[in-house]
């Protein structure tokens, strides 16, 4: 056999083998990398909303929502919010009332701001009683007209929360992200309302 | 704007050799000469670019469609490695010296962790075509920056007293810590 | 014909004398990027073995039929392909170890120790010397992964294997999780590493 053909022929089987072994791989993982995916989303969306007994995914220009339901009444709307923190991209998880008048919690899902400063939006080591006050201290909060981060000041009104001391580009990025999401979301929602409840 | 801002978020604030800890290899190999520095960084920019758009055809034109996913690391070297090919063909029929110059650095080219890293990264942050092309040419010019910075430097290391244990990659490792240290100080450069 | 090395010594080279990272700067991609806590460090070294391992076996086992001009097209397929299977087990057994270490598991593919290996070892000695080789190189490079993480780890966060070993009076330095101080680290190591051997070699 000739080096061409048996070049080709020897690269083709290697290839065909190996396609071989990585699809039944796939077969074999994929439905557990989906199965965690599903969790943590459902997890996500738990730590979010009031108790609910099952959430309905629904999609309308462009954006996902996870609507809470208990026994078929509408407890809460949860969707992703996402936007450029100080070192990176800010990923989280909101939940709000039906009506978008009230957050009734946040979840970081991801990010990567500086640790131990910037990080405190996710868990505080500093404050031992609570170290997810950043993310809790939403809860309660109304958005309109907008949210406000304060700067080493204690929230008086109920559209205002409190900075991390050492990380207030952080803490001001988390502001942007939900004020600009939350806006386009409520617009999104209330006009598709027949498709979402 | 957008695109302005992953350029520069590539090619500075998250550079990829000092932030992302890509192209470690070429950057302690090449960087000793500022001249080899700038053609490596060339070469790589250019194999980047290209990547960006083969591999971003690939993936959404031909993986996806398919539901070969799986099929992504394999097909992705496999295109670099074809690319690295037809370049090194390339630079030799156009510049023999230049060639000459980059010897065996160029066939290393396939290796080198930045041009995948890349192709993985455009995929997982789902740009559009456009987008990976100018988030390659962003790269390739942060991993050209910190490759001819460092040659800068370390061409000045040359004439200084090294302590003998550190002499080579020591030195190297630990200027590139204070490179590090420094380009941190860009973070914050973009926001909203 | 030249003395066969015995079979124990193709494992061991790979710890120290011929150690992929401290000696011949191979790999320091991953090195660099997943040793912010020795747990990670541990984890790319084991699949980094993994990888090395099965793909020095194969390309041994197939260095007869591969003809030379496309044998790196063909340590690539195999290589890249064992690490999908590698990648695609971390996402699916152990999905908070598969997060932390994040894209740089599909960069063991271009881990030049890998393809190092393949081309310099594996495709001139049989299967049973390739797996001992790759398992040496492998351990070596795991080794100084998981020192590496460890120290990074200690100083960087005050944990060890995630468990506190340095109370509250530590003020964490940040720079050691963070790009700068792996590659402060990792210098020292090696200058380290050179001058123990320096003095192995004039005791």
């Amino acid at each position: 056999m000739n080096t061409s053909a048996k070049m080709i022929l020897v690269l083709t089987l290697i290839t065909m083998l190996s396609g071989g072994l990585l699809s039944s791989w796939d077969g074999f993982t994929a439905p557990k990398i989906e199965q965690y995916r599903l969790e943590q989303l459902r997890l996500a969306i738990g730590d979010v909303l009031p108790t609910h007994d099952d959430y309905d995914k629904v999609q309308a220009d462009g954006m996902t929502f996870y609507v809470g339901k208990d026994s078929n009444s509408t407890v809460g709307v949860a969707f992703q919010a996402v936007g450029n923190g100080f070192q990176g991209e800010i990923r989280m998880m909101v939940g709000m009332t039906p009506d978008f008048t009230e957050i009734t919690g946040l979840s970081v899902l991801e990010q990567i701001e500086t640790p131990g400063l910037g990080t405190k939006i996710v868990e505080d080591p500093t404050n031992k009683s609570d170290p997810h006050w950043f993310t809790n201290q939403f809860e309660g909060v109304q958005p309109e007209p907008k949210i406000v981060a304060l700067k080493n000041q204690k929230p008086s009104d109920d559209n205002e929360i409190q900075a991390i001391t050492g990380a207030t580009i952080s803490s001001k990025a988390v502001v942007d992200i939900l004020n600009t999401t939350i806006d386009n979301a409520k617009k999104i929602y209330n006009s598709n309302k027949e498709q979402v409840s | 704007m957008k695109l302005f801002l992953i350029f520069i978020s590539a090619a500075i604030v998250n550079n990829f050799v000092l932030s992302y800890f890509l192209g470690i290899c070429p950057f302690v190999g090449v960087s000793k000469k500022l001249s080899s520095a700038v053609s490596m960084g060339m070469a790589v920019t250019f194999v980047m670019t290209i990547t960006a758009a083969v591999t971003w055809l690939i993936y959404h034109l031909i993986l996806v469609p398919f539901n070969v996913v799986i099929l992504e690391y394999v097909s992705f070297i496999l295109v670099i490695a074809s690319l690295v090919q037809l370049v090194e063909m390339f630079i030799r029929k156009i510049s023999k010296p230049l060639y000459d110059a980059l010897g065996i650095y160029l066939p290393l080219i396939t290796t080198n962790c930045a041009i995948l890293g890349l192709a993985l990264f455009a995929v997982l942050r789902d740009y559009g075509f456009i987008e990976s092309l100018v988030y390659g040419i962003g790269a390739g010019v942060g991993f050209t920056l910190a490759l001819v910075i460092m040659a800068g430097i370390r061409e000045e290391l040359e004439l200084a007293n090294v302590p003998r244990h550190f002499q080579g990659a020591g030195i190297t490792m630990i200027v590139a810590g204070s490179l590090a240290l420094a380009f941190m100080g860009f973070a914050g450069l973009i926001s909203i | 014909m030249a003395k066969k090395t015995p079979l124990s010594r193709e494992f061991v080279k790979g710890l120290w004398d011929e150690n992929p990272v401290l000696i011949s700067l191979l790999g320091l991609c991953p090195t660099l990027a997943v040793t912010n806590s020795a747990i990670n460090g541990i984890a790319m070294g084991l699949a980094t073995t993994f990888v090395v391992v099965s793909s020095s076996v194969i390309i041994a086992s197939l260095r007869k039929l591969i003809p030379h001009q496309v044998r790196i097209a063909s340590y690539i397929v195999v290589i890249a392909t064992f690490v999908t299977v590698a990648d695609r087990f971390l996402a699916a057994f152990t999905p908070e170890i598969s997060k932390a270490l994040g894209p740089y598991v599909p960069l063991i593919v271009v881990n030049c120790l890998i393809l190092g290996r393949q081309e310099a070892f594996s495709s001139k000695n049989n299967p049973g010397r390739s797996f001992l080789d790759a398992l040496g190189m492998g351990t070596g490079f795991l080794l100084v992964l998981f020192v590496l993480g460890g120290i990074r780890e200690i100083l960087g966060s005050g944990t060890f294997l995630n468990l506190t070993v340095l109370g509250d009076w530590f003020a964490p330095w940040m720079v050691m999780i963070l790009p700068p101080g792996a590659f402060l680290t990792l210098g020292l190591l090696i200058a380290l590493s050179n001058w123990i051997n320096e003095r192995r070699v004039n005791a």
